[in-house]
């Protein structure tokens, strides 16, 4: 995996698509439904072409009403479809909260019956996109019971956890780094296997700090474990991958190797998903600790727009390296 | 698309059975009398303390449920809210079985982890709809849908009250499945009040049928007091459903009775409302056209009644005594496997 390269022209986007195309070839009960997902191809182009290989009836665009086409999801996965839901950006969810609390979430804890649902949103900053197109939406869902979410921070576990959410008999917030789309490359196609629900991972070994993230800052985790690797820091990687359900041991077992945890993401830091890896880590490996653990995330701000502004709100790959090197070696 | 306003009042007409299914006429009453008495005894259940929460009743209502759920087929997909009993009794659930979802028993639909409304039973064809309404609305498009991308000749139906008709989701889902041409048919339960808000606070329309022509699919007012009227209405957006022209949309015009629900004395409503309405009782109406017609006589009218009763009886003594869930299963089925 690499970012940027000249030479590799695969994108985060293109596993997505590709896994997308592939799960609906195999499985005919999958449609998409969503805002321009059909001739137009998508706000950012992750169906397009599917119009023309799968036809209206697969490709459904929706009137503009978001809480109106995740309802309809929920009474055709009831019906016996497997309906994908596209948001235009995640930050239009909030319009189809009550239809995936309500309906979706809670339907097979009272019932019994199966809820099928992939929610896909395009989800966070760094693209100057200011306050209401920019947002991390996962500590709202993450609080119910019912829901599954997922935030791929590489091609190939986009890929991979796109097709364990289509195929996964729950409702499922797949929740895409739209900054990661055309960013993220790879040097040819990923492997289109499908990686379980639940699975963390860690993407970089390490033995004297363990940083715990997921999504785009993935990528920036990495660039700054390298970056103190050349100072003498081992730090390690863990990709969280799946937010619910959350893979404990693995976060675990990395903590108890390193004794220090660094926790970072995009979203706000107050009430984000990083506090619930912190309490967890203080009360899985309290003991095990030689660093309290730190957390990093955006101000607890709306993400403005203007460049200084938002750098100044969204985590900084500086001042990761800061805090991973004070917590590494205090 | 034409929308009116007009009362259709077939159980005026001269003959209004003349040509219609006997065995289904009086299954319709057979339904319709049964809904009462569940509820009746509901609310003796109630008022004794048998029940945990607030008892959600349809008295006035019978008539749209069973005159609705009786011009459909059992594989049509139905997504009742709190005033149709009689549209799941229709479904063949067990009176025992919605008394029991009640009490949060073992045996309700949903095993107790839901309560009081919330008994739908997919295996019926029937959506188990949550609190927020009409978040049902949009979930019968989807099953419609369904039926439509698997060329399945079958229909789904949708119920709200006069309240639902002011939120996003009748609107959103209306109007896409006025978009995509569902096979839907959407009931609205004009019962002139959404809890304590009477209709003029709650749209500036006169009647509710006229929000059809927006979405530009048919509209009717029905008088919900009349189960053919409300019957015939339903089999003609049923039709229209099945030769894929799309949704409609019928106002069945009635009155809530009771409170909200139980604990709700209504004093805020007029008693010159209520003491039109007390004449008006749609079971009492239909029993009137059975017997002046000769589908059934005095006698026959008293068994229905009786055994209407007794059954209800019988479903409180089964509910009562059936066990509550386990604790130890609480964490059972968050997720599906």
């Amino acid at each position: 995996m690499q970012t940027d390269s000249g030479q590799a022209t695969y994108t985060y986007l293109d596993a997505i698509s590709a896994a997308l195309m592939s799960e609906m070839e195999a499985d005919p009960d999958i449609f998409i439904i969503g805002e321009d997902v059909g001739q137009f191809g998508g706000a950012f182009k992750v169906t397009k072409g599917f119009l023309e290989k799968f036809g209206p009836r697969r490709l459904v665009d929706a009137p503009m009403a978001e809480s109106g086409f995740t309802g309809l999801a929920a009474g055709a996965a009831l019906a016996g479809l497997r309906p994908v839901v596209e948001y235009q950006f995640a930050d239009f969810i909030s319009a189809a909260f009550d239809q995936i609390i309500n309906v979706l979430a809670r339907h097979h804890y009272r019932t019994g019956n199966p809820m099928p649902v992939t929610l896909r949103a395009p989800f966070g900053a760094r693209l100057r996109a200011g306050p209401t197109h920019s947002q991390s939406v996962e500590s709202y869902f993450a609080h119910v019971p019912g829901l599954k979410i997922v935030a791929p921070g590489t091609a190939e576990d986009a890929a991979g956890l796109l097709i364990s959410s289509i195929r996964d008999n729950n409702p499922v917030l797949f929740l895409e780094s739209k900054y990661l789309y055309r960013r993220l490359r790879a040097p040819e196609p990923v492997p289109r296997d499908p990686i379980p629900l639940g699975t963390a991972k860690v993407v970089r070994e390490g033995s004297q700090v363990s940083i715990i993230t997921y999504g785009a800052y993935v990528t920036d985790c990495l660039a700054v474990a390298g970056e103190l690797a050349a100072e003498g820091i081992s730090a390690e990687v863990v990709d969280v991958r799946t937010l619910v359900p959350l893979d404990v041991e693995t976060i675990m077992a990395s903590v108890k190797k390193t004794s220090r945890a660094v926790v970072v993401h995009e979203a706000a830091r107050r009430m984000g998903y990083g506090a619930e890896i912190a309490a967890v880590i203080a009360e899985e490996c309290f003991w095990h600790l030689d660093q309290p653990v730190a957390r990093i995330g955006a101000r607890n701000t709306p993400t403005p727009t203007s460049p200084p502004l938002e750098d100044a709100v969204v985590p900084q790959p500086a001042q990761i390296a800061e805090t991973v090197r004070r917590v590494a070696t205090g | 698309m034409a929308t009116t306003r007009a009362k259709q009042k077939a159980g005026s007409k001269a003959d209004p059975v003349e040509g219609r299914d006997k065995g289904l006429l009086l299954r319709m009453f057979e339904t319709m009398v049964l809904m009462r008495a569940v509820e009746d005894r509901m609310v003796s259940m109630y008022r004794a303390g048998d029940l945990l929460g607030s008892l959600y009743t349809g008295h006035w209502h019978e008539a749209v449920a069973v005159g609705t759920a009786s011009a459909l087929r059992q594989n049509d997909f139905l997504a009742p809210l709190h005033r149709d009993l009689g549209a799941h009794l229709w479904r063949g659930m067990d009176p025992a079985q919605i008394m029991a979802s009640f009490m949060g028993k073992a045996t309700s639909p949903t095993g107790g982890r839901d309560g009081t409304l919330h008994y739908g039973r997919l295996d019926l064809n029937v959506y188990n709809p949550p609190s927020h309404i009409p978040d049902n609305y949009p979930v019968a498009t989807g099953a419609a849908f369904a039926f439509a991308y698997r060329s399945e000749d079958r229909v789904a139906l949708a119920y709200c009250g006069d309240g639902s008709t002011s939120e996003g989701n009748f609107h959103e889902a209306v109007n896409i499945a006025a978009v995509m041409k569902l096979a839907c048919i959407f009931i609205v339960e004009n019962n002139q009040y959404a809890y304590s808000t009477p209709l003029r606070l709650q749209s500036a329309t006169e009647g509710l049928a006229v929000k059809a022509q927006a979405y530009g699919i048919p509209g009717v007012s029905v008088d919900g007091a009349d189960v053919l009227a409300v019957h015939d209405a339903t089999v003609q957006a049923v039709a229209r459903a099945r030769a894929g022209e799309g949704p409609s949309l019928i106002e069945c015009v009635t009155m809530r009775m009771h409170g909200h629900a139980e604990h709700d004395p209504a004093d805020y409503v007029p008693r010159e409302l209520i003491e039109e309405w007390q004449k008006r009782d749609p079971v009492a109406l239909f029993e009137n056209v059975l017997l002046e017609h000769g589908v059934i006589d005095a006698e026959t009218a008293t068994k229905i009644r009786e055994a209407a009763r007794q059954k209800a009886i019988d479903a409180r003594k089964k509910a009562l005594a059936d066990p509550l869930p386990d604790a130890a299963t609480v964490e059972q089925g968050v997720y599906a496997d």
